[in-house]
């Protein structure tokens, strides 16, 4: 028996590089620049792979698949390790026709040469004007080629307990510098209650603030990358939250969306919670004694009449390894187009759509009952409308996203500031691309 | 293969060796017998050992070069050593490395001294109940590590936790998922799932001991401790070994406990453990160099436990 024992237990000693096996099956690591191709109608019945992170997509599928017999779609649920997931999928050459993708990881992918430019089907080119401007940029990368269609965005709100802003007679901030003066205040009357909380697991939350102050990461001229994560916008958002932890003002000890902040919330310890359109539901369903106490404000500016941040949203990409083009681009057009399919993708999976069509959708202008029946995606829309579109990210996104929450959590540890984290995070993107052979610079 | 089988050397009978036993076809070993009977070790051998390690080494071997434009075309080429010069000059591999030697140290040592305790419990007549505490203390491994992992971090959690309120409530103040406890909290979640499974081994060695033994140890005069202690464990040394050498293994793999509390703790790094690491980088789509980090913690791993299992062969005798 010790011997089979040891034996597996050899075996496990390579799992690593048996992952890393049936993560790379395929030996063909070239890639390169995707030129536009053909678009022509298959001849008889299609069936696409769409592959998604969102809950109920597949009744958006259904709905699809019931109206069109010559072009079906699977869909597959991927949240579990989504982008583990599509790049395996692209190493094996097993990808689907079409894929969710954050924005934040188009570079990358495109950079692994996962998308295939569907700029010449006209169901998906004609769409530009169709979406808001932002997401368009980024889902083409500012520049020409259709590889992803905006679905989803995440404008960033503050979400308010507008009920402990009342029992301590502090007004709703609209700036940070009066979120600091109303953090301190509602820290003084109860110790035990904070503003908020400052994750530092959650780079993307951070990014969508760095965001807001246009601090821009990167940019390309004279065939290089220019790594700008540290900046003085950057560090200028850095600072401020540096301080709000130092004064103990947020609290640094709460995953975002784990039932330990749920736990926090319910207990009345936060007074606010700096989200995306997406996260209604969430305050909303884990959070129900809470009904009408919350509101949804405008999230508070660098100055009057300041930017707004995005968190997060997705793109739905047209995957290398997808034979049926044209299939493709008549599906991921009527899913991220059509009012219908907008409608059931925002009742069923909370989607807030990158359409300008889909953010008048009639559910979308109604009022919503656990938020005091207060029409809330009318400032989520007005908050979409002042992200700034030149925003962008980089080819080694994940790897830097990484490197900034690790020093992130050791600044909130005692160990080091935020500013060092986004030196480190600045090192962590040259070295990264340097890694990969993208040639990078530091600055502008 | 037939042709192996009907090699002329077939037809020369062996040699006599000792006592044989009879053959049922009264031929000689037949060649398609061996493959029939080694075939389902050697395909899985080799199709899920030898050759994702194979694949590994010679992943780890290349580079990654691109040509043109802001996306480029990359492709991969050979590149000598140089991945492994990057392994060791990365600081946070060492440091991986450090803070798992650091567990293991403490960590196997009391994992393994609580099981010896617990199977020598277990052998003595002392004890009733015994098939129940067998089945109680083993429990705890049927459980898959990261739902033992999620478990304990409900334990953990400040906010959750009814151990913690407890302990509140008695003027302690632990933070079990802060900077300096959270590397203990992952060891704890380690003892509590595999004490019971290194028991169970060294149980079973202690069930094959002849009980003549203990009849002859008491006739010269010797107490459950001097058994215990002179007897019971020199005679389980081997399985006490190997439990060892399974825990290094262990420790060196060290992932889905810390993978699982960074989920509630920010001071689990993305690179807290060398498989963590070598995750991470693997994520950054850095697959060469991540193929590189895992041989050379095969390498590592290998080492430690052949070291380790030479070193106490020698001492003990085996």
């Amino acid at each position: 028996m010790s011997s089979t024992v040891t034996r597996i237990r050899l075996a496990v000693v390579t799992a690593a590089a048996g992952v890393l096996v049936l993560a790379g099956c395929s030996s063909s690591d070239s890639s390169g620049e995707s030129s536009a191709a053909s678009c022509e109608p298959a001849k008889g019945k299609v069936t696409l792979q769409y592959w998604n992170t969102v809950n109920g997509m597949d009744k958006v599928v259904d709905l699809w698949n019931k109206d069109h017999p010559g072009i079906q779609v699977e869909s597959k649920n991927i949240s579990n390790d989504q982008y583990g997931a599509i790049g395996n999928a692209l190493k094996a050459g097993k990808a689907p026709d079409l894929a969710q993708v954050g924005y934040d990881q188009l570079p990358t992918l495109r950079s692994q040469d996962a998308f295939v430019d569907a700029s010449a089907c006209k169901s998906a080119a004609g769409t530009e004007s169709k979406f808001v401007p932002w997401t368009w940029s980024q889902a083409g990368f500012g520049g020409e080629g259709v590889y992803a269609l905006p679905q989803d965005t995440g404008p960033m709100a503050m979400y308010v307990r507008t009920d402990i802003f009342k029992k301590y007679d502090v007004p709703i901030p609209t700036t940070w510098d009066e979120y600091t003066t109303a953090a301190e205040k509602l820290h003084k009357a109860d110790p035990k209650l904070t503003m908020t909380f400052f994750d530092p697991n959650n780079a993307e939350w951070f990014n969508g603030l760095l965001w807001q102050n246009n601090a821009n990461m990167y940019s390309y001229s004279d065939d290089k990358w220019h790594v700008t994560v540290e900046s003085d916008k950057s560090r200028q958002v850095a600072e401020y939250w540096q301080k709000l932890i130092d004064d103990k003002l947020v609290r640094t000890d709460l995953a975002n969306g784990s039932t330990q902040m749920f736990a926090a919330y319910q207990n009345d310890q936060m007074a606010t919670q700096l989200g995306a359109a997406w996260g209604y539901t969430g305050i909303r369903d884990n959070l129900p004694d809470q009904a009408g106490k919350w509101s949804i404000v405008p999230m508070p500016t660098w100055g009057a009449g300041g930017n707004s941040g995005d968190w997060g949203g997705s793109t739905v990409a047209f995957m290398k390894g997808g034979k049926h083009l044209y299939e493709a681009a008549e599906f991921n057009t009527w899913l991220n187009t059509d009012p219908e399919a907008l409608a059931l993708a925002n009742e069923v999976g909370g989607l807030y759509p990158a359409s300008t069509d889909g953010l008048k959708l009639p559910a979308l202008a109604k009022g919503v009952p656990y938020y005091n029946n207060e029409k809330i995606f009318d400032v989520f829309a007005e908050s979409s409308k002042k992200v700034d579109t030149d925003f962008g990210w980089g080819p080694t996104q994940k790897t830097v996203n990484l490197a900034l929450q690790d020093a992130m959590a050791k600044a909130v540890a005692g160990d080091g500031k935020l500013t060092d984290a986004l030196a480190a995070a600045q090192s962590s993107a040259l070295k990264s691309m340097d890694d990969l052979a993208i040639p990078a610079t530091a600055g502008k | 293969m037939t042709d192996i089988a009907t090699r002329p050397t077939d037809a020369v009978s062996p040699p006599p060796r000792g006592r044989r036993r009879p053959r049922l076809d009264g031929g000689g070993p037949r060649a398609g017998t061996i493959v029939a009977f080694l075939t389902p070790f050697f395909l899985p051998f080799v199709l899920f050992y030898l050759v994702p390690v194979g694949y590994a080494l010679w992943q780890s071997f290349r580079v990654v070069r691109r040509s043109g434009g802001q996306y480029g075309t990359s492709y991969t080429t050979f590149g000598g050593f140089e991945q492994y010069v990057e392994v060791f000059q990365n600081d946070e591999f060492w440091a991986s490395i450090g803070r798992i030697g650091l567990f293991g140290i403490v960590q196997v040592p009391v994992m393994l001294f609580t099981a010896l305790v617990m199977a020598l419990l277990l052998d003595t007549h002392l004890l009733k109940l015994k098939g129940f505490f067998r089945t109680a203390a083993f429990m705890p491994y049927a459980v898959p590590g990261v739902i033992a992992a999620i478990m304990w971090s409900y334990l953990y959690s400040p906010q959750l936790s009814p151990v913690v309120d407890l302990l509140n409530g008695i003027g302690l103040k632990p933070d079990f998922l802060g900077p300096g406890a959270v590397l203990w909290s992952a060891a704890n979640v380690s003892t509590w799932l595999w004490t019971g499974y290194n028991m169970l081994i060294m149980f079973s060695a202690l069930q094959s001991i002849p009980q003549e033994l203990y009849e002859a140890a008491r006739i010269d005069g010797a107490g459950n401790w001097a058994i215990a202690w002179r007897i019971k464990v020199p005679i389980i040394a081997p399985s006490i070994v190997m439990t060892t050498v399974f825990s290094i293994i262990g420790t060196l793999q060290l992932y889905s406990e810390p993978a699982v509390l960074r989920q509630i703790s920010s001071n689990i790094s993305s690179t807290f453990t060398p498989n963590m690491l070598a995750y991470t980088v693997a994520v950054g789509n850095n697959y060469q160099q991540a193929a590189a980090i895992s041989v050379v913690i095969a390498v590592i791993t290998f080492v430690l436990s052949f070291g380790f299992m030479r070193l106490t062969s020698k001492r003990a005798g085996l």
